[in-house]
């Protein structure tokens, strides 16, 4: 099984990957306030959109991959709350693991394991996974945002960001 | 005589004690299964160039290493004749082919499935139904087995099962195994294996990740122009699956149209590129269709033009005609596309 990784030093001068796929607005908005949560910490968000996985646009895609990768320091993938978008989450995360990085996947609980699942699958049982209450999506953008700033210590935590 | 790698069992010479067996140790769909003896994997497998050991690939969702044996003791529990066998490796080839995108399509919510097209000369000889009934109810055990095999390594190579490694909320009836053939004599475009660079002469399977078949019907449209209109605006209905997307570059859509229509649709649009790019000129919709939140998804995924219009995939050859069904016309159906995932042409080598 794949190594995972930790930080192991404070977050300031960071850069933090955050990857989304245009899809979840919650998931969206949740990136949105870490961005802002993160440069108040000293730490440079580096956002991804990572779009089509076939055709020209999935070359396109793996490129962008490999530059979020090459370019950060650590990151999230996210989010899993479907079936495939937790598969491609977590293939993203692995990415970032195989680059010897510390990742997270963001899953809603109702993905949890589907996600775990496909990291074994992929020879990476251990990914951490940032287990977000199910259904994130469709509700009001205020609680989403509230979500935010409650999950936002517990992401740094599964990065192994010290204080 | 090759000798089988599998694991073998003794089970009792009775076809209840073997479908039994087999709901117990969950290697099937539900419905009854061939025993899968050393006679009958050796004669599936003589009809295939491929070595019995030979790696096809890793079949997701729990990568699962499918040999060609582990495809012929699938293939003959499905019932599939041996020399239709390669229309199932093919199928599989297609499957495993990175740009049909199996790690997606096997574990998502959607419904999605291969969807099997089949060209050739052999299509009669094996039961593959091109013509009435054709997606479902003709009966030719071509079309009731090759997709079958190919369900069932999905199911029990690549370990994908409902509600523990596939999400898929609905499945749908095609993931007992969908096979059929297109009408070649009947259509009067190239068939959609010559379109994807192969010849009348060879035996071609195409996989399609389809969600689903959804119909539709017509007996207002005289006009060729009109019905093909009408399509356009049948396909391209608000909550298809490439209107979630942030473009709609990737996938297709197939269109099942019947020989009648094609006749018709032939006078206006004699070479298929001209019903391909008519059909996409007319396959959006407006932007105040959509309620408002809506609009404004779409807006910031830049998917809607400067007339406001919302169009449902960017080119004219992701919506794929494929000519087959009965004589009795009237009806079209749209094989609705996954969108991530594109279909796959592969010849089946004897």
């Amino acid at each position: 099984m794949a190594p995972t990784y930790t930080v192991d030093r404070p977050l300031a001068g960071l850069k933090v990957g955050l990857r989304h796929e245009g899809s979840w607005r919650s998931w969206m908005w949740i990136v949105d306030e870490w961005e802002g949560y993160l440069r108040a910490d000293g730490a440079e968000p580096v956002v991804l959109v990572a779009k089509g996985r076939v055709g020209d646009e999935g070359a396109e895609t793996r490129t962008n991959v490999a530059a979020w990768v090459e370019s950060i320091d650590c990151g999230i993938s996210g989010l899993g709350t479907c079936g495939s978008c937790t598969s491609n989450s977590v293939l993203d995360a692995v990415s970032l693991e195989d680059a010897h990085k510390p990742a997270v996947v963001a899953v809603c609980d109702e993905f949890e394991k589907h996600g775990r699942n496909m990291a074994t699958a992929l020879g990476h049982g251990d990914l951490k996974h940032l287990v977000f209450p199910y259904p994130l999506e469709s509700r009001p953008e205020k609680e989403i945002r509230e979500i935010a700033a409650e999950y936002y210590p517990r992401f740094l935590d599964l990065l192994g960001v010290t204080r | 005589m090759t000798a089988l790698q599998s694991p073998t069992m003794q089970v009792d010479d009775d076809p209840m004690a073997f479908y039994e067996l087999s709901l117990e140790q969950r290697w099937g769909d539900g419905a009854p299964l061939i025993p899968p003896t050393d006679e009958r994997v050796l004669a599936l497998l003589a009809s295939t160039p491929y070595a019995a050991d030979r790696e096809l690939g890793l079949l997701p969702p729990k990568y699962g290493t499918l040999t060609v044996e582990l495809a012929a003791v699938n293939a003959t529990m499905a019932g599939v004749e041996p020399e239709a066998f390669p229309f199932v490796i093919a199928a599989l080839e297609g499957v495993l082919s990175p740009e049909w995108n199996a790690y997606a399509l096997t574990t998502t919510t959607s419904s999605v499935h291969p969807m099997l097209i089949v060209n050739g000369p052999t299509r009669e000889r094996f039961g593959i139904d091109f013509k009435a009934g054709c997606l479902g109810g003709a009966a030719g055990r071509g079309s009731m087995t090759i997709g079958r095999a190919v369900s069932l390594c999905l199911r029990n190579v690549g370990g994908q099962r409902p509600g523990e490694t596939s999400r898929t909320v609905f499945g749908q009836p095609a993931r007992f195994g969908l096979c059929f053939g297109e009408w070649e004599e009947r259509s009067p475009w190239p068939s959609l294996a010559e379109r994807a660079g192969f010849d009348r002469a060879q035996e071609v399977v195409s996989v399609h990740g389809g969600k689903g078949n959804f119909p539709f019907a017509d007996v207002n449209n005289d006009d060729p122009a009109d019905l093909a209109y009408m399509i356009a605006k049948c396909i391209a209905f608000p909550l298809n699956n490439w209107y979630l997307e942030m473009t709609g570059d990737s996938g297709q859509l197939v269109l099942v149209i019947n020989p009648i229509w094609a006749e018709r649709l032939a006078r206006t649009f004699p070479d298929v590129e001209d019903l391909q790019g008519y059909v996409h000129e007319h396959a959006w919709q407006p932007i105040d269709l959509f309620r408002p939140t809506n609009q404004q998804v779409l807006i910031d995924k830049g998917r809607v033009d400067d007339k406001g219009r919302v169009y449902l995939c960017g080119r004219p050859d992701q919506l794929v005609p494929v000519v087959c069904g009965g004589l009795g016309g009237l009806h079209g159906q749209a094989l609705t596309s996954f969108v991530q995932s594109e279909i796959q042409s592969v010849e089946a080598r004897r």
